[in-house]
Protein backbone atom coordinates (compact mmCIF):
# COMPACT_ATOMS: atom_id res chain seq x y z
CA UNK A 1 0.00 0.00 0.00
CA UNK A 2 1.38 3.67 -0.95
CA UNK A 3 1.98 5.59 1.58
CA UNK A 4 -0.97 7.67 0.83
CA UNK A 5 -3.56 5.20 0.91
CA UNK A 6 -2.09 3.67 4.20
CA UNK A 7 -3.12 7.56 5.38
CA UNK A 8 -6.28 7.10 3.99
CA UNK A 9 -7.00 4.13 5.57
CA UNK A 10 -5.90 4.57 8.87
CA UNK A 11 -8.00 8.01 8.48
CA UNK A 12 -11.17 5.88 7.67
CA UNK A 13 -10.19 3.74 10.64
CA UNK A 14 -10.26 6.67 12.96
CA UNK A 15 -13.35 8.41 11.32
CA UNK A 16 -15.07 5.44 12.09
CA UNK A 17 -13.89 4.84 15.43
CA UNK A 18 -14.64 8.05 16.16
CA UNK A 19 -18.65 7.44 15.26
CA UNK A 20 -18.86 4.53 17.84
CA UNK A 21 -22.08 5.38 19.99
CA UNK A 22 -19.46 5.62 22.58
CA UNK A 23 -16.05 7.16 22.57
CA UNK A 24 -13.65 8.06 25.26
CA UNK A 25 -11.40 11.02 26.55
CA UNK A 26 -8.94 8.22 25.49
CA UNK A 27 -10.02 8.37 21.91
CA UNK A 28 -9.63 11.71 21.47
CA UNK A 29 -6.40 11.68 22.93
CA UNK A 30 -5.21 9.18 20.64
CA UNK A 31 -6.66 10.71 18.12
CA UNK A 32 -5.14 14.35 18.51
CA UNK A 33 -1.54 12.93 18.45
CA UNK A 34 -2.17 10.35 15.24
CA UNK A 35 -3.18 14.07 13.72
CA UNK A 36 0.39 14.96 14.24
CA UNK A 37 1.65 12.24 11.87
CA UNK A 38 3.03 14.20 8.38
CA UNK A 39 0.04 13.52 5.93
CA UNK A 40 -2.61 12.82 8.59
CA UNK A 41 -4.42 16.18 8.59
CA UNK A 42 -4.97 15.91 5.17
CA UNK A 43 -5.94 12.63 4.81
CA UNK A 44 -8.79 12.54 7.57
CA UNK A 45 -9.98 15.74 6.25
CA UNK A 46 -10.76 13.91 2.91
CA UNK A 47 -12.13 10.82 4.55
CA UNK A 48 -14.56 13.29 6.76
CA UNK A 49 -15.53 15.39 3.67
CA UNK A 50 -16.43 12.33 1.76
CA UNK A 51 -18.57 10.74 4.85
CA UNK A 52 -20.21 14.47 5.52
CA UNK A 53 -21.39 14.18 1.31
CA UNK A 54 -22.49 10.83 2.06
CA UNK A 55 -24.74 11.50 5.45
CA UNK A 56 -26.12 15.00 3.29
CA UNK A 57 -27.24 12.84 0.42
CA UNK A 58 -27.79 9.41 1.68
CA UNK A 59 -31.33 9.52 1.05
CA UNK A 60 -30.83 10.30 -2.64
CA UNK A 61 -28.11 8.01 -3.03
CA UNK A 62 -30.42 5.41 -1.41
CA UNK A 63 -33.28 6.44 -4.45
CA UNK A 64 -30.60 5.60 -6.78
CA UNK A 65 -29.60 2.72 -5.59
CA UNK A 66 -33.09 1.43 -5.95
CA UNK A 67 -32.96 2.29 -9.38
CA UNK A 68 -33.23 -1.69 -11.07
CA UNK A 69 -36.61 -2.21 -8.28
CA UNK A 70 -38.04 0.71 -9.93
CA UNK A 71 -37.48 -0.11 -13.68
CA UNK A 72 -39.17 -3.78 -12.58
CA UNK A 73 -41.85 -1.74 -11.17
CA UNK A 74 -42.12 0.07 -14.48
CA UNK A 75 -42.24 -2.67 -16.98
CA UNK A 76 -45.03 -4.48 -15.00
CA UNK A 77 -47.28 -1.49 -15.57
CA UNK A 78 -49.55 -3.52 -18.23
CA UNK A 79 -52.39 -3.18 -16.09
CA UNK A 80 -55.91 -4.78 -15.97
CA UNK A 81 -58.33 -4.48 -13.06
CA UNK A 82 -58.04 -7.65 -11.77
CA UNK A 83 -57.25 -6.49 -8.42
CA UNK A 84 -60.12 -4.74 -7.85
CA UNK A 85 -62.20 -8.06 -7.66
CA UNK A 86 -59.55 -8.70 -4.73
CA UNK A 87 -56.39 -9.43 -3.36
CA UNK A 88 -55.48 -12.12 -5.11
CA UNK A 89 -54.27 -10.12 -8.36
CA UNK A 90 -51.36 -9.10 -6.87
CA UNK A 91 -49.06 -9.77 -9.94
CA UNK A 92 -51.89 -8.05 -12.52
CA UNK A 93 -51.94 -4.34 -10.34
CA UNK A 94 -48.49 -2.31 -11.15
CA UNK A 95 -47.86 1.15 -9.26
CA UNK A 96 -50.75 2.09 -6.38
CA UNK A 97 -54.43 1.35 -6.62
CA UNK A 98 -56.36 3.22 -3.79
CA UNK A 99 -60.17 2.19 -2.80
CA UNK A 100 -61.87 3.05 -0.40
CA UNK A 101 -62.37 0.10 1.78
CA UNK A 102 -61.67 -0.43 6.14
CA UNK A 103 -59.02 -2.55 5.76
CA UNK A 104 -57.06 -0.96 8.44
CA UNK A 105 -59.86 -1.41 10.76
CA UNK A 106 -59.67 -4.96 10.23
CA UNK A 107 -55.38 -5.16 11.29
CA UNK A 108 -54.42 -6.90 14.57
CA UNK A 109 -53.31 -4.92 17.27
CA UNK A 110 -49.47 -6.56 17.16
CA UNK A 111 -48.20 -3.85 14.19
CA UNK A 112 -44.97 -2.06 14.82
CA UNK A 113 -46.14 1.36 15.97
CA UNK A 114 -43.57 4.04 14.62
CA UNK A 115 -44.15 7.48 16.24
CA UNK A 116 -42.44 10.75 15.66
CA UNK A 117 -42.39 13.39 18.21
CA UNK A 118 -43.11 17.18 17.40
CA UNK A 119 -40.37 18.51 15.60
CA UNK A 120 -38.86 15.03 15.10
CA UNK A 121 -38.34 12.63 11.93
CA UNK A 122 -37.39 9.85 11.80
CA UNK A 123 -36.23 7.51 8.65
CA UNK A 124 -37.65 3.87 8.52
CA UNK A 125 -35.98 0.86 6.72
CA UNK A 126 -38.67 -1.87 6.26
CA UNK A 127 -37.05 -5.73 6.12
CA UNK A 128 -38.24 -6.27 2.88
CA UNK A 129 -36.10 -3.10 0.94
CA UNK A 130 -39.39 -0.21 1.55
CA UNK A 131 -37.98 2.94 3.03
CA UNK A 132 -40.94 5.02 5.18
CA UNK A 133 -40.08 8.58 5.84
CA UNK A 134 -42.27 9.96 8.67
CA UNK A 135 -42.56 13.67 9.09
CA UNK A 136 -43.14 15.21 12.42
CA UNK A 137 -45.97 14.37 14.92
CA UNK A 138 -47.00 11.21 12.71
CA UNK A 139 -47.93 7.91 14.10
CA UNK A 140 -47.86 5.18 11.77
CA UNK A 141 -48.06 1.17 11.99
CA UNK A 142 -46.32 -1.47 10.01
CA UNK A 143 -47.51 -5.46 9.87
CA UNK A 144 -44.68 -7.11 7.11
CA UNK A 145 -47.02 -10.86 6.71
CA UNK A 146 -45.96 -13.47 4.41
CA UNK A 147 -49.14 -12.38 1.89
CA UNK A 148 -48.77 -8.47 2.71
CA UNK A 149 -46.83 -5.94 3.55
CA UNK A 150 -49.58 -3.04 5.24
CA UNK A 151 -49.30 0.12 6.60
CA UNK A 152 -51.77 2.05 8.57
CA UNK A 153 -51.09 6.17 8.69
CA UNK A 154 -52.95 6.82 11.95
CA UNK A 155 -52.37 10.65 11.70
CA UNK A 156 -49.46 12.40 9.84
CA UNK A 157 -47.46 12.85 6.63
CA UNK A 158 -45.12 10.20 5.41
CA UNK A 159 -43.25 9.39 1.76
CA UNK A 160 -43.04 5.86 0.70
CA UNK A 161 -40.23 4.19 -1.25
CA UNK A 162 -41.41 0.62 -1.97
CA UNK A 163 -39.35 -1.64 -2.98
CA UNK A 164 -40.95 -4.44 -5.97
CA UNK A 165 -42.52 -7.49 -3.94
CA UNK A 166 -44.96 -9.13 -6.43
CA UNK A 167 -46.16 -11.97 -4.43
CA UNK A 168 -46.37 -9.13 -1.03
CA UNK A 169 -48.96 -6.16 -2.14
CA UNK A 170 -47.56 -2.94 -0.25
CA UNK A 171 -51.00 -1.99 1.19
CA UNK A 172 -51.37 1.48 2.86
CA UNK A 173 -54.77 2.18 5.18
CA UNK A 174 -55.04 5.91 5.88
CA UNK A 175 -58.38 6.43 7.31
CA UNK A 176 -61.41 5.49 4.92
CA UNK A 177 -58.88 5.12 1.76
CA UNK A 178 -56.26 2.34 0.84
CA UNK A 179 -53.49 2.64 -1.24
CA UNK A 180 -52.09 -0.27 -3.00
CA UNK A 181 -48.52 -0.16 -4.60
CA UNK A 182 -46.37 -2.26 -6.39
CA UNK A 183 -42.98 -0.06 -5.96
CA UNK A 184 -43.17 3.34 -6.26
CA UNK A 185 -42.47 6.44 -4.93
CA UNK A 186 -44.79 8.20 -3.07
CA UNK A 187 -45.98 10.97 -0.08
CA UNK A 188 -48.83 10.37 1.77
CA UNK A 189 -50.62 12.76 4.29
CA UNK A 190 -53.58 12.58 6.43
CA UNK A 191 -54.18 15.33 8.72
CA UNK A 192 -57.71 16.88 10.34
CA UNK A 193 -59.70 14.86 8.18
CA UNK A 194 -58.03 15.65 4.61
CA UNK A 195 -56.30 12.92 2.54
CA UNK A 196 -53.47 13.76 0.21
CA UNK A 197 -51.65 11.10 -1.91
CA UNK A 198 -48.98 12.67 -4.37
CA UNK A 199 -46.75 10.90 -6.72
CA UNK A 200 -43.11 11.33 -7.38
CA UNK A 201 -41.84 8.22 -8.92
CA UNK A 202 -44.39 5.53 -10.68
CA UNK A 203 -47.48 5.65 -11.92
CA UNK A 204 -50.91 5.33 -9.35
CA UNK A 205 -53.82 4.10 -10.30
CA UNK A 206 -57.22 5.88 -8.04
CA UNK A 207 -60.21 3.69 -7.54
CA UNK A 208 -62.73 5.14 -5.15
CA UNK A 209 -65.57 2.81 -4.29
CA UNK A 210 -69.22 3.27 -6.03
CA UNK A 211 -67.03 4.85 -8.86
CA UNK A 212 -65.97 2.40 -11.54
CA UNK A 213 -64.06 4.86 -13.40
CA UNK A 214 -60.58 4.91 -12.06
CA UNK A 215 -58.70 7.80 -12.18
CA UNK A 216 -54.40 7.78 -13.10
CA UNK A 217 -52.13 9.49 -11.35
CA UNK A 218 -48.64 10.32 -12.52
CA UNK A 219 -45.61 11.92 -11.18
CA UNK A 220 -46.66 15.32 -10.38
CA UNK A 221 -49.87 14.91 -9.81
CA UNK A 222 -51.92 15.35 -6.19
CA UNK A 223 -54.99 13.54 -5.09
CA UNK A 224 -57.13 14.84 -2.83
CA UNK A 225 -59.88 13.63 -0.64
CA UNK A 226 -62.03 14.54 2.30
CA UNK A 227 -62.24 11.73 4.65
CA UNK A 228 -66.23 10.50 4.94
CA UNK A 229 -66.86 12.00 1.69
CA UNK A 230 -67.26 10.51 -1.79
CA UNK A 231 -64.92 11.09 -4.50
CA UNK A 232 -61.45 12.56 -5.21
CA UNK A 233 -60.25 15.90 -6.98
CA UNK A 234 -56.87 15.52 -8.65
CA UNK A 235 -54.58 18.21 -9.74
CA UNK A 236 -51.32 19.36 -10.47
CA UNK A 237 -48.65 20.24 -8.32
CA UNK A 238 -44.64 20.70 -7.64
CA UNK A 239 -44.02 17.42 -6.42
CA UNK A 240 -41.09 18.28 -4.62
CA UNK A 241 -42.60 20.87 -2.93
CA UNK A 242 -44.69 18.34 -0.95
CA UNK A 243 -41.80 16.49 0.07
CA UNK A 244 -39.78 19.61 1.56
CA UNK A 245 -40.31 18.66 5.00
CA UNK A 246 -37.72 15.95 4.62
CA UNK A 247 -35.14 18.56 4.55
CA UNK A 248 -37.10 20.98 6.99
CA UNK A 249 -38.81 23.10 4.66
CA UNK A 250 -41.96 23.95 4.13
CA UNK A 251 -43.39 24.95 0.80
CA UNK A 252 -45.74 27.03 -0.13
CA UNK A 253 -47.53 28.21 -3.59
CA UNK A 254 -50.76 30.32 -2.82
CA UNK A 255 -51.79 28.67 0.31
CA UNK A 256 -54.09 29.58 3.32
CA UNK A 257 -51.99 31.13 6.20
CA UNK A 258 -54.68 28.85 8.12
CA UNK A 259 -53.43 25.45 6.38
CA UNK A 260 -49.65 26.96 7.41
CA UNK A 261 -50.51 27.55 10.74
CA UNK A 262 -52.31 23.98 11.04
CA UNK A 263 -48.73 22.72 9.55
CA UNK A 264 -46.78 24.74 11.66
CA UNK A 265 -48.84 23.19 14.35
CA UNK A 266 -47.55 19.89 14.13
CA UNK A 267 -43.66 20.99 15.01
CA UNK A 268 -44.13 23.19 18.28
CA UNK A 269 -46.14 22.59 21.68
CA UNK A 270 -47.45 26.12 22.11
CA UNK A 271 -50.28 26.44 19.39
CA UNK A 272 -50.53 29.59 16.66
CA UNK A 273 -53.81 30.75 16.77
CA UNK A 274 -55.78 32.92 14.08
CA UNK A 275 -58.13 35.71 14.93
CA UNK A 276 -59.69 38.02 12.99
CA UNK A 277 -62.45 37.49 10.21
CA UNK A 278 -60.27 36.84 7.14
CA UNK A 279 -57.10 36.07 8.82
CA UNK A 280 -57.04 32.20 7.87
CA UNK A 281 -57.66 33.44 4.42
CA UNK A 282 -54.41 35.56 3.41
CA UNK A 283 -52.78 33.56 1.16
CA UNK A 284 -48.93 32.86 1.03
CA UNK A 285 -46.48 31.79 -1.43
CA UNK A 286 -42.82 31.19 -0.50
CA UNK A 287 -40.17 28.68 1.66
CA UNK A 288 -40.76 28.30 5.17
CA UNK A 289 -37.33 26.75 6.84
CA UNK A 290 -38.36 24.57 10.05
CA UNK A 291 -36.19 25.95 12.73
CA UNK A 292 -37.36 27.88 16.11
CA UNK A 293 -41.23 28.68 16.35
CA UNK A 294 -40.44 32.11 17.05
CA UNK A 295 -37.94 32.49 14.19
CA UNK A 296 -40.76 31.10 12.13
CA UNK A 297 -43.55 34.06 13.35
CA UNK A 298 -41.25 36.91 12.84
CA UNK A 299 -40.60 35.37 9.30
CA UNK A 300 -44.13 34.84 8.65
CA UNK A 301 -45.63 38.91 10.35
CA UNK A 302 -42.20 40.26 7.94
CA UNK A 303 -43.71 38.70 4.73
CA UNK A 304 -47.79 38.89 5.53
CA UNK A 305 -50.01 41.55 6.61
CA UNK A 306 -50.29 40.00 10.15
CA UNK A 307 -49.14 40.66 13.51
CA UNK A 308 -48.22 38.24 16.31
CA UNK A 309 -48.86 38.85 20.28
CA UNK A 310 -47.61 35.92 22.22
CA UNK A 311 -48.82 34.77 25.07
CA UNK A 312 -48.01 32.07 27.87
CA UNK A 313 -50.04 29.27 26.14
CA UNK A 314 -49.87 30.61 22.34
CA UNK A 315 -49.35 32.67 19.70
CA UNK A 316 -51.85 34.64 18.48
CA UNK A 317 -51.95 35.92 14.67
CA UNK A 318 -53.99 38.14 13.22
CA UNK A 319 -54.35 40.43 10.03
CA UNK A 320 -53.21 43.97 9.98
CA UNK A 321 -56.43 45.77 9.69
CA UNK A 322 -54.99 48.60 7.63
CA UNK A 323 -53.15 45.86 4.91
CA UNK A 324 -54.25 45.43 1.86
CA UNK A 325 -55.37 41.93 1.56
CA UNK B 1 -8.50 37.90 45.40
CA UNK B 2 -6.50 35.66 44.06
CA UNK B 3 -5.98 33.55 47.26
CA UNK B 4 -9.85 33.00 47.11
CA UNK B 5 -9.27 31.73 43.56
CA UNK B 6 -6.31 29.59 44.50
CA UNK B 7 -8.87 27.99 46.88
CA UNK B 8 -10.93 27.38 43.96
CA UNK B 9 -8.14 25.95 42.01
CA UNK B 10 -8.34 28.57 39.68
CA UNK B 11 -6.41 30.72 39.11
CA UNK B 12 -6.01 33.40 35.68
CA UNK B 13 -3.23 31.49 34.80
CA UNK B 14 -4.99 28.01 34.68
CA UNK B 15 -7.22 29.99 32.24
CA UNK B 16 -4.65 31.61 29.95
CA UNK B 17 -2.92 28.03 30.12
CA UNK B 18 -6.13 26.42 28.98
CA UNK B 19 -7.04 29.22 26.19
CA UNK B 20 -3.96 28.78 25.12
CA UNK B 21 -3.87 25.03 24.63
CA UNK B 22 -7.50 25.28 23.01
CA UNK B 23 -6.04 27.47 20.19
CA UNK B 24 -3.32 24.57 19.20
CA UNK B 25 -5.82 21.84 20.02
CA UNK B 26 -8.89 24.11 17.49
CA UNK B 27 -8.38 22.43 14.30
CA UNK B 28 -8.35 19.03 15.51
CA UNK B 29 -11.22 19.17 17.62
CA UNK B 30 -12.93 20.56 14.88
CA UNK B 31 -11.98 17.19 13.33
CA UNK B 32 -13.23 15.28 15.74
CA UNK B 33 -16.56 16.53 16.37
CA UNK B 34 -17.21 16.73 12.45
CA UNK B 35 -16.94 12.79 12.72
CA UNK B 36 -19.70 12.71 15.50
CA UNK B 37 -22.01 15.08 14.36
CA UNK B 38 -21.31 14.08 10.47
CA UNK B 39 -20.86 17.90 9.74
CA UNK B 40 -17.85 20.20 9.94
CA UNK B 41 -20.05 23.45 9.81
CA UNK B 42 -21.75 21.94 12.89
CA UNK B 43 -18.36 21.18 14.45
CA UNK B 44 -16.91 24.67 13.65
CA UNK B 45 -20.02 25.92 15.54
CA UNK B 46 -19.69 23.99 18.47
CA UNK B 47 -16.21 24.73 19.23
CA UNK B 48 -16.75 28.57 19.08
CA UNK B 49 -19.22 27.63 22.42
CA UNK B 50 -16.59 25.19 24.05
CA UNK B 51 -14.40 28.76 23.65
CA UNK B 52 -17.40 31.03 24.96
CA UNK B 53 -18.10 28.27 27.47
CA UNK B 54 -14.16 28.24 28.64
CA UNK B 55 -13.98 31.82 28.58
CA UNK B 56 -16.54 32.44 31.05
CA UNK B 57 -15.69 29.82 33.58
CA UNK B 58 -15.35 30.59 36.97
CA UNK B 59 -14.02 27.58 38.02
CA UNK B 60 -11.58 25.03 36.49
CA UNK B 61 -11.24 22.78 39.70
CA UNK B 62 -7.96 20.79 39.83
CA UNK B 63 -7.20 20.04 35.64
CA UNK B 64 -4.22 17.09 35.86
CA UNK B 65 -5.33 16.72 31.99
CA UNK B 66 -6.09 19.91 30.30
CA UNK B 67 -6.38 18.49 26.89
CA UNK B 68 -8.84 15.97 28.41
CA UNK B 69 -10.48 18.47 30.31
CA UNK B 70 -11.29 20.31 26.47
CA UNK B 71 -12.64 16.91 25.41
CA UNK B 72 -15.16 16.87 28.33
CA UNK B 73 -16.51 19.95 28.01
CA UNK B 74 -17.03 19.80 24.48
CA UNK B 75 -18.87 16.25 25.09
CA UNK B 76 -21.13 17.80 26.98
CA UNK B 77 -22.10 20.65 24.86
CA UNK B 78 -22.50 18.37 21.88
CA UNK B 79 -24.80 16.21 24.38
CA UNK B 80 -27.12 19.28 24.53
CA UNK B 81 -27.07 20.16 21.50
CA UNK B 82 -28.24 16.60 20.36
CA UNK B 83 -30.70 16.89 22.65
CA UNK B 84 -32.28 20.16 21.98
CA UNK B 85 -31.80 19.78 18.08
CA UNK B 86 -33.62 16.84 16.12
CA UNK B 87 -32.27 14.88 13.30
CA UNK B 88 -33.31 16.76 10.87
CA UNK B 89 -32.45 20.48 12.35
CA UNK B 90 -28.36 19.27 12.23
CA UNK B 91 -28.47 17.69 9.19
CA UNK B 92 -29.64 20.73 7.36
CA UNK B 93 -28.44 23.66 9.25
CA UNK B 94 -25.97 24.02 6.45
CA UNK B 95 -28.75 24.41 4.19
CA UNK B 96 -30.88 26.69 6.50
CA UNK B 97 -28.03 29.25 7.28
CA UNK B 98 -27.30 29.46 3.18
CA UNK B 99 -30.87 29.54 2.04
CA UNK B 100 -32.53 31.83 4.41
CA UNK B 101 -32.72 34.32 2.54
CA UNK B 102 -34.72 32.29 0.10
CA UNK B 103 -37.61 33.48 2.63
CA UNK B 104 -37.16 37.27 2.37
CA UNK B 105 -38.72 36.78 -1.27
CA UNK B 106 -42.42 36.28 -1.35
CA UNK B 107 -41.89 33.45 -4.89
CA UNK B 108 -40.50 30.10 -4.23
CA UNK B 109 -36.89 31.48 -5.37
CA UNK B 110 -34.37 28.75 -4.40
CA UNK B 111 -33.52 27.12 -7.52
CA UNK B 112 -29.99 27.06 -8.05
CA UNK B 113 -28.41 27.55 -11.25
CA UNK B 114 -28.67 25.10 -14.24
CA UNK B 115 -25.23 24.26 -14.02
CA UNK B 116 -25.01 23.79 -10.64
CA UNK B 117 -27.85 21.29 -10.75
CA UNK B 118 -26.28 19.49 -13.46
CA UNK B 119 -22.60 19.26 -11.33
CA UNK B 120 -24.97 18.41 -8.42
CA UNK B 121 -26.25 15.37 -10.42
CA UNK B 122 -22.91 13.93 -11.79
CA UNK B 123 -21.30 14.38 -8.44
CA UNK B 124 -24.48 12.00 -7.27
CA UNK B 125 -23.96 9.26 -9.96
CA UNK B 126 -19.94 9.37 -9.12
CA UNK B 127 -20.87 8.65 -5.58
CA UNK B 128 -24.12 6.26 -6.27
CA UNK B 129 -21.64 4.26 -9.01
CA UNK B 130 -18.51 4.28 -6.82
CA UNK B 131 -21.58 2.78 -4.08
CA UNK B 132 -22.52 -0.01 -6.36
CA UNK B 133 -18.86 -0.90 -7.07
CA UNK B 134 -17.91 -2.17 -3.82
CA UNK B 135 -17.52 -5.21 -3.10
CA UNK B 136 -21.26 -7.07 -2.08
CA UNK B 137 -20.40 -7.60 1.99
CA UNK B 138 -18.61 -3.87 2.02
CA UNK B 139 -21.36 -2.40 0.00
CA UNK B 140 -24.18 -4.02 2.16
CA UNK B 141 -22.33 -2.85 5.23
CA UNK B 142 -21.95 1.02 4.07
CA UNK B 143 -25.75 0.91 3.23
CA UNK B 144 -27.00 -0.22 6.45
CA UNK B 145 -24.93 1.89 8.52
CA UNK B 146 -24.62 4.71 6.25
CA UNK B 147 -27.51 5.15 4.34
CA UNK B 148 -30.04 3.82 6.25
CA UNK B 149 -28.53 4.70 9.15
CA UNK B 150 -28.50 1.67 11.45
CA UNK B 151 -25.69 1.26 14.30
CA UNK B 152 -22.66 -0.79 14.16
CA UNK B 153 -23.69 -3.37 16.26
CA UNK B 154 -27.47 -3.09 14.23
CA UNK B 155 -25.72 -3.61 11.28
CA UNK B 156 -22.96 -6.44 12.65
CA UNK B 157 -26.68 -8.64 13.60
CA UNK B 158 -28.35 -8.38 10.06
CA UNK B 159 -25.25 -9.53 7.97
CA UNK B 160 -24.60 -11.88 10.74
CA UNK B 161 -20.95 -10.78 11.45
CA UNK B 162 -19.01 -8.95 14.13
CA UNK B 163 -19.33 -5.51 15.20
CA UNK B 164 -15.30 -5.09 14.16
CA UNK B 165 -16.14 -6.56 10.92
CA UNK B 166 -19.10 -4.30 10.26
CA UNK B 167 -16.52 -1.60 11.34
CA UNK B 168 -13.54 -2.87 8.68
CA UNK B 169 -15.95 -2.85 6.13
CA UNK B 170 -17.32 0.81 6.47
CA UNK B 171 -13.82 1.95 6.93
CA UNK B 172 -12.68 0.50 3.44
CA UNK B 173 -15.87 1.48 1.53
CA UNK B 174 -14.73 4.92 3.10
CA UNK B 175 -11.09 4.62 1.53
CA UNK B 176 -12.18 3.48 -1.52
CA UNK B 177 -15.22 6.34 -2.48
CA UNK B 178 -12.64 8.65 -0.87
CA UNK B 179 -9.66 7.72 -3.46
CA UNK B 180 -12.32 7.84 -6.22
CA UNK B 181 -14.15 11.10 -5.96
CA UNK B 182 -11.86 13.41 -4.42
Amino acid sequence: MSRSAQHLQEAADWLTRLQRPEVEETDWLAFDAWLNEPGAQEAYDAIQAVDEEIFQRGAAVRGELAEPKRAAAKRAFQIDWRWLGGLGAAGAAAAVALVVAPWGELLPASDTLYTTAKGENRAIALADGSHIDLNTDSHLSVRLEKDARRVTVHDGQALFDVAHDQARPFLITAGDETVRVVGTKFDVRRRDGQLTVTVLRGLVEVSTDGDDTPVRLRPGQMLEHVEGASGVTVRKVAAEDQVGWRSGRLIYRDEPLGRIVGDMNHYFDRPLRLEGENTANLRFSGVLIVDGQDAMVRRLTSLMPISATPSDDSIVLRGRPSAPN
Amino acid sequence: MADVGDLLGVTDSDKAALLGLYEEKRANLVRFFAARLGSRAEAEDLVQDLYIRISGMDSLGPVDNPSALLHRIGSNLMLDRLRSQKRSGTRDSDWRSVNTTVVAGHEVADEPAADEVVASRQRLKALVEAVEDLPEKTRQAFQLHKLEGHSHMETARRMGISVSTVEKHISSALKTLTRRLR
